[in-house]
């Protein structure tokens, strides 16, 4: 277990150094998302751009922005046969998921650090009324898409696939979690419910399911 | 294929076309207008056996992924993309013959609606499995693929199917039926499933043929020779092969 945590550990450092030194990701998916955030308001309308339309808008940044990272951190591996040597390395397979689906979500809590406040400004979305649930259910949320978004960008970097497949592959996977989210806090924000029911169990059954079947399956995927 | 296969397989597609004709028949001189809706409304007794048929095709399609990463079968591939092939023709049916009748039922060609917003989502959950075939060209490698995902997207359904109903709902629960509607439902039943089973047999047979010619045998294990200078032989040698996955996958 100690070894597992420590293996673990070393691989999400590895992951968070590269990126800490090459700088190529964070800096783009930010903006990123920050572009997607303008170009829907501006697309809206002031009329439009306006309370709960900026869930919708946060999770096509968060989406589009996640899909990029979860590219990138793979991408690192394709580079001077990183990857055959992350395979040849005395670590478990699943352990090489956890680690990069852990890099993937921290990844994605960056960019949902600089592009939440922004969509939230923009579309003046008062969260005042419960922040934690909104940041319960984001986390949730994405969560679940970082577990599918690791497995497919492990078999999109390992065949000659064109990119911008693996947004394709994972968006419609991901739909349950856009639906449960927005549904969950229309329910909080405009009904003024308290958290949980249908919704909530959905996002919390989607990450068990999906993060386990992909830890269980990711070492079939993997090739250097 | 031998002239047996070939007159079962023509006694189906008779037997078929000629049930369809017959339920054709009925649904105009036997099964009574619904009063609201007019003669609209039995766009619906094609629609619901198409649906039940869709999750049938996508349940074969899972069930044979999941026999293709048990046995890595060839055979098996072909069947989950037979059947995930016909699911999506299927489900268009269906969105299409449900967009007619929302049109006539609601006035709007679509809603937000639980059942419309599932079937949307599990059109695009099968159209995708159709498209990440056709970009991976590695035989082995777009088996193992393509069932991965295809298992994926077959548990997503429930989740699909329960974050769906939370949204508000329009579409009818359950319908009252006369019982000579209700006889015009379930005899619709029967052609839509045997051609159903009739598409996936027929495009898994044709898979197979396809493999067969290829050089492959059915269960996958007989190599062809190389050819030095061949079109495989200079794969191979860039190193984007299809042996060098089959023996990674093994």
């Amino acid at each position: 277990m100690r070894t597992t945590l420590s293996q673990i550990l070393l691989l999400v450092g590895k992951d968070l150094r590269i990126e800490a030194r090459s700088r190529q990701t964070l800096g783009l998916v930010i903006t990123l998302g920050l572009l997607i955030v303008v170009v829907l308001g501006l697309g809206l309308g002031a009329e439009a751009a306006k309370g709960y339309s900026a869930m919708a808008v946060l999770w096509v940044a968060y989406l589009f922005s996640g899909v990029l990272c979860f590219e990138k951190t793979m991408a690192v591996e394709r580079h001077e046969g990183a990857m055959a040597g992350l395979l040849l390395a005395p670590v478990d397979r699943g352990v090489i998921y956890l680690s990069k689906l852990i890099a993937n979500l921290l990844m994605m809590l960056a960019v949902a650090l600089v592009v939440t406040p922004a969509g939230v400004l923009f579309f003046s979305f008062d969260l005042s009324a419960a922040p934690l649930s909104f940041a319960l259910i984001m986390g949730l949320g994405m969560l679940g898409v970082a577990a599918v978004g690791t497995l497919f960008a492990a078999v999109v970097s390992s065949t000659r696939l064109a990119g911008g497949l693996l947004a394709m592959v994972v968006f419609p996977v991901v739909l349950p979690v856009v639906i449960a989210s927005t549904q969950l806090m229309l329910g909080i924000f405009r009904d003024g419910k308290e958290l949980g029911g249908t919704g909530l169990a959905v996002l919390i059954a989607f990450d068990v399911i999906f993060v386990t079947v992909s830890w269980l399956v990711f070492e079939w995927i993997l090739e250097p | 294929m031998n002239s047996k296969t070939k007159t079962l397989i023509a006694a189906g597609t008779v037997l078929t076309l000629a049930l369809f004709g017959a339920a054709l028949a009925m649904l105009v001189y036997y099964t009574p207008t619904e009063k609201s809706m007019g003669q609209i409304q039995k766009v619906f007794y094609i629609h619901l056996p198409v649906a039940i048929n869709t999750f049938l095709a996508c349940l074969v399609s899972f069930i044979a992924s999941v026999g293709y990463l048990w046995t890595r079968r060839m055979s098996w591939d072909d069947l989950a993309a037979s059947s995930a092939k016909v699911a999506v023709v299927l489900c268009s049916i269906v969105l299409l013959t449900g967009m007619i009748w929302g049109k006539a039922a609601w006035g709007q060609w679509w809603t937000w609606s639980p059942r419309l917003t599932f079937s949307l989502m599990l059109w695009l959950l099968y159209v995708v499995y159709l498209i990440i075939r056709n970009s991976i060209d590695s035989a082995p490698r777009r088996a193992l693929i393509s069932a991965v995902y295809s298992v994926i997207a077959f548990l997503d359904v429930p989740l699909v199917y329960l974050s769906a109903r939370l949204m508000q709902d329009i579409h009818p629960q359950s319908i009252e039926l006369e019982p000579a509607m209700k006889l015009t439902l379930l005899v619709w039943f029967i052609p839509v499933t045997l051609a159903n089973a009739g598409m996936i047999t027929l495009r898994y047979m044709l898979a197979r043929a396809q493999a067969e010619t290829a050089g492959q045998s059915p269960t996958d294990q007989q190599q062809p020779a190389i050819e030095p200078g061949s079109a495989q032989w200079h794969a191979l040698l860039n190193g984007n092969g299809s042996t060098s996955d089959r023996e990674v996958n093994k």
